[in-house]
């Protein structure tokens, strides 16, 4: 067997791993599609089919003009934004200052970052609901944004600290150089380069807020009710509503999936980023 | 003009607990909105006092009631809450004992009323109440060849079960594989083995003064009837093989949907599913009802009642009050939601007789059970039924145990939890 060969061959076996793996992967979300695909009577059929014997759109218009889900879903939409926009803004120069300019204190700031985030949120929920009960941001979405940004702050701090390692020093140094100020030096130089761990960074926050759940059934009652808690509400105590649930599930992840397609170039180049600093 | 001063002060005064009263903020699971929308509606329309009801998942209840307790101050001024968690907040709810006068007393079955006292205090109203019942194919018990065979084989009528051998002897019957291959793929009933309360039920019907934990609060899960029910309870499974073998998997919900999907001839289950049969359901106008199963002591279920508490951190108490008062005289509004639960004996005898409420009579037959009772109002009763009680369960149900040591196990894990 030539060298040619052997190589084609382990390409296949490899492609055919990794084929494997994808569908694994995406086993359970196309369940979840197909079930919401299926008429109410079919849903919980036993055994169960994976397929639907017929297609059925029931559900989606159930969630979508029966329920409060669209109101709940923008609410998401916004809280998840404006989380990741103000994480970014917070945690961009923290994490750059932390990382080029290393003293004893900036390593502490990071290990503290990180302490915040062994927390369990469960035990952050009651002063929280207080905190904001008394600035009067109960079941608003400013209120559950600072919430959820309490919580993707130090996330994208540790991210970012990691991205920014990856830049030798002396780029901003030429750029200094160069007569650009420190900030300009920030602002022109350095954020160009980090677009990737920006965006896995920004990706992160986003999928951080909008998957929150226990900040959200604490904090809202109406009218900043986040969609993962309407979701939830399919799941009574006198039954569980598959149908609505799953479509409810599948409308949610759609943002995600549009978000994740839209920026795959930065993130599959946030993940090597740096692979090849020599 | 200091008449006109003082007149507009009092003015004033008379006038704030009318205005802070205006909207009360109810919490309540999805479910529970529904059955008292009704009733809220005509609360407003006749007191000028806005309900507003903040839904939640059926856990978030919990957790939210919680968390705004523990903070010291409350959005809500009325909870709706399941009784597994009236001992959980009985400290934290006001006593509504001047709420139950002896007519409303008199209008609720006993154990409901049971379960509202806590620590002597009456901690809330039932705002209604289900309990498990049996539910059977009409269409089978009915047929004269089913009557017919049934009566040869076993020397007694077809008839909706009462007891426990006639449950046993016509879920062997009914299993049997319709295709002719020999293969079974139709069950007489189920065994639920995620939930343990089937088998509570079954422990009243055998004569216990209580399920897992007497009035006083000793462990008594080892006793006879837990371990006769338990003997019951696998029976099906493990003798008689008129189940579907896989028992650790069917929860409530498999439970319901064998029996909608005609595959099974029988189940005990909550009573509200009589009214949600799916339209398209191959078994929907042919479901006959029954009250639960009677042992030794007669008939006897583990009922599942709701609760409208005051929260102690209420700014709204009276309006609050005012509202569960009103609920309870008006409890039947709430029948026509889709659930279609009340708490009060009036309210469902109202209903008796109406086409699509069969069930209420077995319900409230079973509900006012002298048997009948509630779980023990121990805060640590979940943590019981997760760590101990249904491990107990789920072990019996692999037949390979004698059920005596699987309760003295779990009695001594019991005992554990109360005084670690």
């Amino acid at each position: 067997m030539t060298d040619v060969n052997q190589r084609d061959i382990g390409k296949a076996m490899i492609n055919a791993a990794a084929l494997v793996l994808v569908l694994s992967y995406a086993l359970p979300y196309v369940y979840l599609l197909m079930t919401s695909l299926k008429p109410a009577a079919d849903v919980q059929q036993i055994p169960p089919h994976f397929f639907p014997e017929s297609i059925s759109f029931e559900n989606f218009r159930e969630v979508l003009v029966n329920s409060t889900l669209p109101h709940a879903f923008a609410n998401s939409l916004i809280v998840a934004v404006l989380t990741t926009i103000l994480s970014l803004i917070l945690a961009l120069p923290a994490a750059y200052v932390a990382t080029q300019y290393r003293r004893k204190l900036t390593v502490v700031f990071l290990l503290f970052a990180l302490v915040t985030r062994m927390v369990p949120a469960v035990s952050l929920g009651v002063p929280l609901f207080q905190l904001l009960k008394s600035l009067g941001l109960l079941d608003t979405v400013p209120g559950l944004v600072l919430a959820h940004t309490s919580t993707a702050v130090p996330l994208a701090l540790l991210l970012l600290a990691a991205f920014f390692e990856g830049i030798p020093r002396d780029l901003e140094e030429a750029a200094r150089m160069d007569g650009c100020t420190r900030f300009q030096a920030f602002r022109k130089i350095i954020l160009p380069v980090m677009k990737s761990g920006i965006a896995i960074t920004a990706l992160f926050s986003f999928i951080a807020s909008w998957n929150e759940f226990l900040y959200a059934l604490l904090l809202t009652s109406e009218n900043s009710k986040t969609a993962p808690i309407v979701i939830a509400e399919y799941n009574s105590v006198f039954g569980l509503a598959w149908g609505p649930m799953t479509a409810a599930a599948v409308v949610y992840s759609l943002p995600v999936i549009a978000i994740t397609l839209a920026l795959q170039k930065q993130i599959i180049g946030g993940l090597t980023f740096g692979a090849v600093k020599g | 003009m200091n008449k006109l001063l003082y007149a507009t002060a009092l003015a004033t005064l008379l006038a704030a607990p009318a205005l802070s009263a205006e909207r009360i903020n109810v919490l309540v699971e999805g479910g529970g909105e529904m059955l008292q929308k009704a009733v809220a509606a005509k609360f407003t329309a006749d007191t000028g006092i806005e309900v507003n009801f903040t839904v939640v998942p059926y856990q978030g209840v919990f957790d939210k009631l919680s968390a705004e307790i523990a903070s010291g101050s409350s959005s809500f001024d009325v909870a709706t809450i399941d009784v597994v968690w009236n001992a959980k907040f009985a400290d934290h709810v006001e006593d509504l004992s001047d709420l139950f006068t002896d007519e409303v007393r008199g209008d609720l079955p006993p154990t409901l009323l049971a379960d509202a006292k806590v620590n002597g205090k009456m901690i809330g109203m039932p705002a209604w109440a289900n309990a498990e019942i049996v539910f059977y194919r009409k269409d089978l018990f009915e047929d004269p060849k089913e009557k017919a065979d049934f009566q040869a084989k076993y020397g007694s009528p077809l008839a909706p079960p009462k007891t426990w051998q006639e449950w046993r002897d016509m879920a062997k019957f009914f299993t049997r594989s319709t295709k002719g291959d020999g293969a079974i793929d139709f069950w007489g009933t189920d065994t639920i083995g995620t939930f343990a309360e089937e088998w509570m039920a079954h422990v009243l019907q055998a004569g216990s003064p209580g399920v897992i934990l007497d009035k006083d609060g000793n462990v008594i899960v080892d006793n006879e009837a837990h371990r006769k029910a338990l003997e019951f309870y696998i029976a099906p499974h493990c003798v008689d093989h008129s189940v579907p073998e896989n028992v650790n998997e069917i929860g409530w919900g498999e439970a319901q949907n064998l029996f909608y999907q005609g595959k099974t001839a029988m189940m005990k289950f909550w009573a509200h599913a009589y009214k949600m049969t799916p339209k398209d359901s191959v078994v929907n106008g042919k479901v006959g009802v029954a009250p639960m199963l009677a042992g030794e002591a007669g008939v006897a279920a583990i009922p599942g009642p709701w609760y409208n508490v005051v929260p102690s951190t209420s700014k709204n108490k009276e309006a609050a009050k005012k509202f569960i008062a009103y609920a309870e005289a008006h409890n039947a509004l709430g029948i026509e939601a889709p659930l279609g639960l009340a708490a009060t004996n009036s309210a469902y005898k109202s209903y008796f007789g109406k086409p699509g409420y069969e069930h209420f009579g077995p319900l409230l037959e079973t509900l006012s059970a002298p048997a009948t009772q509630g779980r023990p109002l121990n805060e640590h009763f979940q943590e019981i039924v997760d760590e101990a009680v249904l491990p107990a369960v789920q072990k019996a149900l692999t037949c390979k145990v004698d059920v005596a040591d699987v309760l003295a196990e779990a009695k001594s894990n019991i005992q554990d939890i109360l005084h670690p």
